[in-house]
């Protein structure tokens, strides 16, 4: 059974935002509730002490009142969809969307395709269906996996109050476990992310201890800046990077950049060597702790193969020939 | 290297018409259109809710439990205590349903008197008028607590001076194996090889949370109706709640599975006492954790083997030493530790063998019976112990294997003669060549096979004296009705006993009714466990049939002027065997029968063969009616950057005997192969210092659609089984090789044995590791 | 923390019911007598509470009752009956995809919302789309031979699968 609470339905945004402003810290908003109604229902286990798995006892346990959001999607507010502004570069999808489209969106496909490969490694089908975008992000797990891709795409959120319209950049707006830049009084209406250089290659690599619905042990996002695509993986090492953005999940607080290993491969060509000693570097930006899904240390190891791996994608692969098995390749 | 398949003798079975078909299950329909009402579907007037109040600490000492503010809650009807409640104990030794006398120490008390012993331990009931209320009462119950000392580990509970759970010294129960001269052997061997593995609490993880409701009825019976593996719970809940045995009817529901988490007293004692104290009827319906902290599971076990082998890979002596976890209350423990010292040498002919055991209590979760019973956890320990074997030999695996199987004729160790098939060779070489061509290695990810070879009995112990009941007869307008007790926890137990008295009585399937698990209804057929049903309640259900067969064709060899044995019964016809059209509806046969008095149903009592118990010092003497044979192989892939383990291909290949159902049979062998799998890759029940730290289906991984293909069953059919139509039982062995075959698979691929499982990512790599480091890679 | 009531539109029933705010979905129509949206978790992990939600198929231990107001719910049992079962209810009896069947109405939604979209789906595309359905009985082998058995015979009968409507607007209890 979920604890009591009241429960706001707004029609409209502007409703919305109202509703934010006058409840404050107390009334907190409800997407798809994946994750929220997990937390709030954790609060019931009586005979669970604090210390038990992760899912007890958790920030949310104590909400007095939600604000539904979910049906301000289904209008025709922006916060539902997903869209190309062409006037100003960028793609923008709303708070509102659910993870499945992403996965189905042609618009992410075609200018943020490493967020639609995490997206396809999100949980599973059917909670896809109800998580949103702008819900993983606000709940703001260390592993949230839709924030790896959008680093590397070098996205910035939008947060809107009755008094206006605010943007932060995504590194900005994850501070920590269960924490953000979000004001009690914002909704985080919209994630948005200048369209990429057409030689702009991604990757996304994710480990779990199984093949859905399973929380990452780490999650590896790359985005890079190609001189050229490669053709084949015969250009593997002659295929310079302008520059490189690398994000990893779940080995820190929150989702971050590795920006010294970024820094190491900016103007250089992509050889075997240099990957390595991103890899090697990206390490460094960890943060890791011990649970139940693995140590640090075990992390570490794994952070330093994925980034490996998910360069090497990049650097070998055209980005047309990825694929879309529901399982990347192993290798 | 191709495996060479051993060829299997000639078998003439007779060609059945319903027996050995893959037909829809009886009971499948009303489950895929959601109509079937499971325990917690039912609803009753004035319906009260329940919830249990559990310990938060694994060890400690009750200080003080205060429900006046519960109790003065308005809604909330009844909250219960151990106050409320001096005499209620529970027997968690042996479902009543043998009248074995109970042994002493072994009953748990209902509810927590004056200590608690595991996270989860209930300590008091509440009955309100909504599940709210009753959420809020428990809330409102005060337990204060004086933490005491605990032990979290078997190994140091039987240390002197640790603290004390089961007196005197929290050894629940040891079993021992003295067989010919283990000296003698172990000197006659070339070399001797040593290992120790480590298997850890695991979850049955069924879908179905226990649930269920209890009313009283107009003649003062208190009915229970639940999901449960064991009907004839209804007795020690009678004891318990201190009323006559007639006075309590368990109305057993289809099962959302069960696998042994459903086989001791879950929700029922709760609900029986509630009902009698309230005088209404009462539901109880466990959350997910709920179920995970206050249900049975499996045993952990620390298994070391040491085995003296001949050049040629024959054993000449083996000493097994067994380590188990009871948990905080005994339950079956003593008899999953039997079964486990009992298949501790695996289907393999030894001699020379001791083997030592015991059960342990610790301040954790209490574990019972689940899926093997003890079997699995053997066979993990015996068939990594022959692949570890064959690498130190250099030898192949399976001709290690080959040498010492167990043959028709043999004795086990137990010194119990295998009667009948025993096709390990058979199974091993199918499942193994099932496995076609080996996948090459590719980059980080390397290849690896396993192989497994295992026994598991079917049938419960022979000294427990099983019977089992069923009553078959037939209406007038020629439609079949089966009463039987059996409770069908999914694997098709019910709907195998349709097919028999449709196989015998020759009335199609679809003609069939059964009643099932019903205590005021239908004759109890005992416990759905040890793989027990198809053996013991189809041979009850044949027995019942065959008698009103032999009715209907005496009375039809008047009609035809034929021997009995010349007529035959099939589609709701009899007719002459060598003339077919020569025939007569079944129906008008029946009404003939009436007409003259003729009796038209027969209630059977089937028997298991009854023997005395093992010798206690030796543990020599036969202790099942007969055992399962089989094999599994699979193929995995290691990715030795990451140690993931992805599994390419998995056959299994099983002696059962006869397939009464083909595709129920295909069934058991996936599903039970995935558990096993489980079992072996991702799941563990973790705890620490006793707090649960994978308390739901978040934290402990099953597996899912996405993560590995089926397993290829091959089914053998020997006939050679002791149940009807020469059946076995299938399963508890679809699961017990599994995880041995997947741990042999991955040692392969790394060229490192990790003995503990199970072989999580982080495991592997740090194994691969090691691997690479001592090869020189 | 009041209640209101709230109107469901379930398997082409309409129901209004008083509910309070923190009643679940999943929690709404077992009180309403669908017994066949099953609590396996309560968290989004297994998928026995499965229904369509608006044509998706969703967790709906996840779903307020509140936010599920005016949208068209489809459970299970709104797909068939024993009487007229639905293809892919006749296809899970008959592959052996039935075991104890606790899992299995969640099964048949996320299956009947993969046949809507992709009508001969891969095998991988099946699996994928099950997903997020746990089974511990049956190793999901024969789950996806009925899905394949299932998509074979709509396509061949170009039977469109209705959902059940009835004209009656009152819950149906008990079974058939």
């Amino acid at each position: 059974m979920l604890p009591e609470f009241e429960l706001l339905m707004p029609h409209t945004l502007p409703e919305a935002l109202d509703m934010l402003a006058q409840g404050g810290p107390d009334v907190v908003p409800l997407a798809g509730g994946t994750a929220l109604l997990v937390d709030m229902r954790g609060g019931h286990l009586h005979h669970l002490p604090e210390s038990a798995g992760e899912y007890t006892r958790e920030p949310f346990g104590k909400v007095k009142c939600l604000m539904d959001v979910s049906h301000l999607a289904a209008s025709s507010e922006p916060f539902g969809k997903v869209e190309c502004r062409r006037e100003d570069g960028h793609v923008a999808v709303g708070g509102g969307v659910a993870i499945a489209e992403l996965v189905d969106s042609p618009l992410v496909a075609r200018y943020g395709p490493v967020l639609g490969q995490a997206a396809r490694r999100f949980a599973n089908p059917l909670v896809r269906n109800r998580a949103t975008l702008g819900g993983n992000l606000a709940y703001a797990s260390p592993a949230a996996d839709t924030a790896p891709p959008l680093l590397v795409l070098g996205a910035e959120v939008e947060l809107a109050s009755a008094a206006g319209t605010r943007r932060v950049s995504l590194e900005d707006f994850l501070l920590g476990v269960h924490q953000t830049a979000r004001r009690p009084d914002e909704l985080l209406t919209a994630v948005r992310w200048p369209v990429p250089a057409p030689q702009a290659a991604g990757a996304y690599r994710k480990l779990a201890l199984r093949q859905a619905t399973a929380v990452s042990v780490v999650s590896v996002a790359v985005m890079v800046e190609l001189s050229h695509l490669p053709e084949s993986s015969q250009s593997f090492g002659k295929v310079e990077c302008r520059q490189a953005r690398i994000a990893l999940g779940a080995v820190a607080p929150r989702p971050i950049r590795a920006h010294a290993a970024e820094e190491v491969l900016r103007g250089q060509p992509l050889t075997p060597e240099a990957i390595a000693e991103a890899a090697r570097l990206a390490v460094e930006a960890t943060c890791c702790i011990d649970d139940l899904r693995g140590s640090a240390a075990y992390r570490q190891r794994v952070t330093e193969v994925l980034v490996r791996r998910a360069l090497t994608d990049v650097a070998t692969f055209p980005p047309s020939r990825k694929l879309g098995s529901f399982r990347e390749g192993n290798s | 290297m191709t495996v060479q398949v051993k060829p299997l003798p000639p078998v003439e079975l007779p060609e059945l018409r319903v027996v050995g078909k893959p037909l829809r299950r009886v009971d499948a329909l009303g489950k895929a259109v959601g109509a079937t009402l499971y325990a917690g579907d039912f609803t009753m007037p004035h319906m009260l809710h329940a919830k249990v109040l559990r310990s938060t600490l694994p060890s400690a000492r009750i200080r003080r439990l205060d429900a006046s503010q519960a109790r003065a809650l308005p809604g909330v009807v009844c909250v219960l205590t151990a106050a409320d409640l001096p005499d209620a104990k529970l027997t968690t030794d042996m479902p009543g349903q043998t009248g074995q006398k109970q042994r002493a120490g072994s009953d748990a008390p209902v509810l927590a008197v004056d200590r608690v012993r595991f996270v989860g331990e209930p300590l008091a009931l509440v009955a309100a008028e909504t599940l709210e209320l009753a959420e809020r009462a428990l809330e409102l119950i005060h337990a204060e607590y004086e933490p005491l000392p605990g032990v979290f580990d078997p190994l140091e509970a039987l240390k002197p001076g640790a603290p004390v759970i089961y007196e005197p010294d929290n050894a629940v129960a040891r079993w021992k194996i003295r067989k010919g001269d283990v000296e003698a052997g172990m000197r006659a061997a070339d070399l001797i090889v040593e290992n120790t593995f480590r298997m850890p609490f695991v979850e049955h993880a069924y879908l179905e949370p226990e649930a269920g409701v209890a009313w009283i009825d107009d003649q003062g019976v208190i009915n229970i109706r639940v999901c449960t593996q064991v009907v004839e719970h209804f007795r020690s809940i009678a004891r318990a709640v201190g009323v006559p045995q007639n006075k309590i009817r368990i109305q057993g529901t289809l099962l959302g599975g069960g696998f042994g988490g459903k086989e001791d007293v879950t929700v029922e004692i709760f609900l029986a006492l509630l009902a009698k104290y309230t005088r209404r009827p009462v539901r109880l319906a466990y959350t997910r954790e709920e179920s995970f902290a206050g249900h049975a599971k499996r045993h952990p076990f620390i298994i070391t083997h040491r085995t003296g082998v001949k050049r040629n890979g024959r054993i000449t002596a083996a000493e097994i030493e067994m380590v188990a976890d009871s948990g905080a209350y005994p339950y079956l423990s003593p008899y999953v530790l039997l079964y486990a010292t009992i298949m501790a040498s695996g289907p393999y002919r030894i001699d020379n063998l001791r083997v030592d055991s015991v059960v342990a209590a610790t301040n954790q979760t209490f574990t019972s019976a689940f899926r093997g019973f003890g079997g699995p956890q053997a066979c993990i320990a015996y068939e990594q112990q022959m692949d570890e074997i064959a690498r130190a030999l250099g030898l192949d695996p399976l001709e290690v294997r080959r040498i010492n199987y167990l043959r028709t004729g043999d004795p086990n160790g137990t010194g119990q003669v295998m009667k009948g098939a025993v096709w390990l060779e058979e199974t091993a070489t199918r499942a193994l060549a099932g496995l076609g061509e080996k996948t090459p290695d590719h980059g980080p990810l390397k290849v690896g096979r396993g192989l497994a070879s295992y026994f598991q009995s079917y049938g419960r112990i022979t000294w427990f004296h099983d019977t089992s009941r069923a009553w078959v007869g037939l209406e007038m307008d020629g439609t079949a009705v089966v009463r039987c007790g059996a409770p069908d926890l999914g694997g098709g137990q019910i709907n195998s006993l349709c097919q028999i008295a449709s196989e015998v009585l020759g009335v199609p399937l679809k003609d069939v009714t059964i009643y099932s698990t019903d205590s005021a209804v239908t004759p109890l057929a005992g416990t759905s466990t040890a793989t027990r049903q198809l053996y013991m309640s189809g041979s009850a259900v044949y027995q019942a049939a065959s008698a009103v067969r032999q009715v209907l064709l005496e009375r039809a060899s008047k009609h035809f002027e034929e021997k009995p044995e010349d007529l035959d019964l099939a589609d709701g016809q009899v007719f002459v065997k060598r003339d077919p059209q020569d025939s007569l509806p079944l129906k008008d046969l029946v009404a003939r029968c009436a007409a003259e008095g003729l009796p038209l149903a027969n209630l059977a009592q089937f028997q298991a063969p009854f023997t005395d118990g093992i010798d206690p010092q030796t543990g020599q003497g036969d202790v099942f009616p007969d055992f399962t044979f089989g094999a599994q192989a699979v193929e995995v892939a290691v990715d030795v950057e990451t140690g993931e383990v992805t599994v390419l291909k998995s056959v299994a290949c099983h002696d059962v005997g006869r397939a009464i159902n083909p595709a129920a049979v295909v069934g058991q062998i996936q599903g039970g192969s995935t558990q096993g799998m489980g079992y072996a890759l991702m799941e563990e029940f973790v705890l620490q210092d006793g707090l649960i730290q994978t308390p739901s289906l978040s934290e402990y991984l099953i597996p899912t659609a996405v993560d590995w293909p089926p397993t290829q069953a091959i089914i053998l059919e020997s006939g050679s089984g002791v149940g009807p139509f020469g059946a076995k039982g299938v399963g508890e062995p679809a699961l017990t090789p599994a995880a041995a075959a997947l741990a042999n698979a991955v040692a392969d691929a790394i060229g490192v044995r990790i003995p503990d499982l199970p072989l999580t990512p982080e495991k592997v790599l740090e194994a691969a590791e090691r691997g690479r480091l001592e090869i020189g890679d | 923390m009041q209640p209101k009531i709230v109107t469901l539109y379930v398997n082409g029933h309409t129901h209004q019911v008083a509910l309070a705010p923190n009643v679940t979905l999943l929690q709404a129509l077992r009180d309403l007598g669908y017994t066949d949206v099953k609590n396996g978790c309560e968290k989004g992990d297994c998928g026995a509470c499965a229904v369509l939600l608006n044509g998706q198929p969703v967790n709906s231990c996840l779903v307020l009752a509140w936010q599920a107001e005016r949208a068209e719910i489809v459970t299970d049992a709104g797909l068939g009956t024993i009487d007229h079962p639905h293809p892919l209810q006749e296809a899970f009896a008959d592959a052996g995809a039935v075991q104890c069947g606790y899992c299995t109405p969640g099964f048949i939604i996320a299956a009947k919302a993969l046949l809507d979209r992709v009508p001969h789906p891969t095998e991988d595309q099946i699996r994928e789309a099950l997903s997020g359905n746990l089974c511990r009985c049956t190793g999901y082998g024969q789950i996806v031979e009925a899905v394949q058995m299932a998509a074979e015979k709509i396509s061949r009968n170009q039977v469109f699968p209705k959902n059940l409507v009835s004209e009656v607007d009152s819950p149906p209890r008990g079974v058939p």
